[in-house]
């Protein structure tokens, strides 16, 4: 039934939205909680805005670097410098619930990227470090390329991610 | 092994053997173009390598509007940026390009900025450059082993910004790939051998890299009997046009594996010692793979046990134990870079080639920022690059 068939559509991509904003203030937490993310973002040029979008009209998440943090940018329309796009919500959700890793989305061609590929591969590495502390290790010993290793706890993760995000987008520290 | 998912594109129609470059005229009409500039350098005008293709131009209905020779040995953006401004001032509708990678890549570049419009930077990308590409676009490689006349990336530096600029795109690939063995006759062994082992490190790691598929392991199986074959030949009888036109297909053949299946950590590694103590690029594939490979090991075996029968031929297959063909297939590519060590002056050595072993922890680190590692099989730390980089020293 098409109407069915969108009406599972939208739900998928109201997922995407989901995990989007999750991932969005996990990983400008993770610049605060993880030194290895906090040496990747400081490698990035002042003012870099990276974008992770659906194709063809979104959810996205973005984020802007500065002073070596990150601002978390949401789902707002931007200019981006890295652009990571997948293909399709399908392409995306596998990646996004952490069922396959991001290396094997890319090699699978499930998602193109337009900027500097220095810069995603960089991405790339924070994305990994983020999603060790998002997810149980039952499920990053299977999309991980290493064991997950962690500088503070799940709990203290998911507690910057909820509710510290206001002071963490200030980008006071 | 079918993998879950997996994409292969080689649009480009390959014209192979005697008397190859004598039918780019018909290739161009095909393409519906008339007025191609020739893409080349000074040096392979004059050893009288690229007049070939221009002479052989002059014969048909097309007329060659310009004769770019001025390419430099790293293609950059202010040239591909010249090269588009020639192309349309002199109303040209097609690239013939003549040369190795440099040449290949800034044609490739100059496509782009000749389609897109606009500053080469905002392009850079993977896959992300939409659209078919307004000018037809022919490859004829003097050297046999970068496969960029198949392949759709390219590599250019911005000298200004000190950036080094990926593309790929599907509009990338040639239209028409020419191999013809007078291209090739002319290399001096030491370049051949090293970019020999260019092509037989293409089909290795694409052989051995996560997206391998049934169809790009059939390129790389097919170029690496190529190169085992007939690369001894070539330093045997180098004026010989046969071996040379087998070694330019096996360069084609493993451009097409690799432009499909990616490469891995020998890729990273190489082009890491490129940019930090500029280290050639076929030097460092053969100093580097059979380290890549003892890395790999533990999760690629299986695979490189298959290869083993391309690598060292049937009977050497057939007598060795399964359990003991993914060592021997390493092996096998170590006793090749010693023959070419002895017969070509290969460098063995990270240090032969020039590296310091100060050097190596920022090597290591440009090659965890290297794309082609996140197609590798196995991923190192940044402490194992340093110790396979060691071991390589
Ligand atoms: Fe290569």
């Amino acid at each position: 039934m098409a109407g069915g068939a969108q009406r599972r559509k939208r739900g998928r991509k109201a997922l995407a939205a989901i995990v989007f904003a999750v991932l969005g203030r996990g990983l400008v937490a993770c610049v605060r909680l993880d030194e290895r993310v906090r040496a990747d973002v400081r490698g990035w040029p002042e003012g870099t805005v990276v974008t992770l979008r659906i194709a063809p009209t979104g959810p996205q998440v973005s984020w802007r670097s500065a002073d070596g943090a990150l601002r978390y940018l949401g789902g707002r329309d931007v200019a981006s410098d890295l652009l990571v796009t997948f293909k399709s919500v399908d392409g995306a959700l596998p990646v996004l619930l952490g069922i396959k890793p991001v290396l094997r989305s890319f090699a699978e061609h499930r998602a193109v990227v337009r900027g500097d590929l220095t810069l995603a591969m960089s991405l790339v590495r924070c994305l990994h470090i983020v999603e060790g502390y998002l997810f149980p290790d039952l499920m990053t010993r299977r999309i991980l390329p290493h064991p997950a290793t962690r500088r503070a706890s799940h709990a203290t993760a998911y507690v910057f991610c909820l509710f510290r995000t206001a002071s963490l987008d200030g980008g006071t520290a | 092994m079918i993998p879950d998912y997996y994409e292969f594109c080689n649009s480009a129609k390959v014209v192979s053997g005697k008397g190859a470059i004598e039918n780019l005229g018909f290739e161009l009409a095909a393409l519906g173009a008339s007025r191609p500039l020739v893409l080349t350098n000074a040096q392979l005008l004059e050893l009288k390598i690229a007049t070939i293709v221009i002479d052989a131009l002059a014969d048909t209905d097309a007329e060659v509007v310009a004769v770019y020779d001025d390419v430099p040995v790293d293609s950059s953006v202010a040239v591909v940026n010249d090269v588009a401004r020639v192309f349309s001032e002199k109303g040209a509708d097609a690239i013939v390009a003549v040369g190795g990678g440099s040449v290949l890549d800034t044609a490739k570049g100059a496509a782009i900025v000749l389609t897109h419009g606009g500053d080469l930077m905002d392009h850079r990308g993977a896959e992300s450059l939409m659209g078919r590409r307004a000018v037809a676009f022919i490859a004829v490689p003097t050297t046999a082993g970068t496969g960029s006349e198949v392949t759709s990336a390219a590599v250019i530096k911005d000298t200004e910004r000190h950036v080094k600029m990926g593309f790929t795109a599907l509009s990338l690939l040639p239209d028409v790939a020419v191999l013809d063995g007078r291209m090739t006759v002319k290399l001096p062994p030491r370049l051949t051998a090293s970019t020999a082992m260019d092509a037989l490190t293409h089909a290795v790691e694409s052989f051995s890299c996560v997206q391998a598929n049934p169809l790009s392991d059939c390129y790389a199986r097919a170029a690496i009997g190529l190169v085992r074959e007939h690369l001894p030949e070539v330093l045997d009888h180098p004026k010989a046009h046969a071996p040379r036109l087998a070694l330019a297909n096996a360069a084609l053949l493993a451009g097409v594996a690799f432009s499909n299946a990616m490469v891995g950590i020998v890729h990273a590694m190489g082009h890491a010692a490129g940019g930090v103590a500029g280290v050639p690029h076929g030097d460092a594939m053969a100093i580097l793979l059979p380290h890549g490979m003892v890395f790999n090991l533990p999760v690629a075996g299986d695979r490189y046990g298959e290869l083993l029968l391309d690598l060292a031929g049937a009977e050497v297959y057939a007598s060795t134990p399964a359990d003991e063909r993914a060592a021997a297939a390493i092996d096998a590519v170590r006793a090749m870079t010693r023959m070419l060590h002895e017969r070509a002056g290969l460098p063995l050595t990270l240090c032969e080639a020039g590296v310091l072993p100060e050097q190596v922890p920022d090597i290591a680190r440009a090659a965890l920022d290297d794309g082609a590692l996140s197609m590798n099989p196995r991923q190192p730390t940044y402490e194992e690059l340093v110790e396979i980089l060691k071991a390589a020293l």
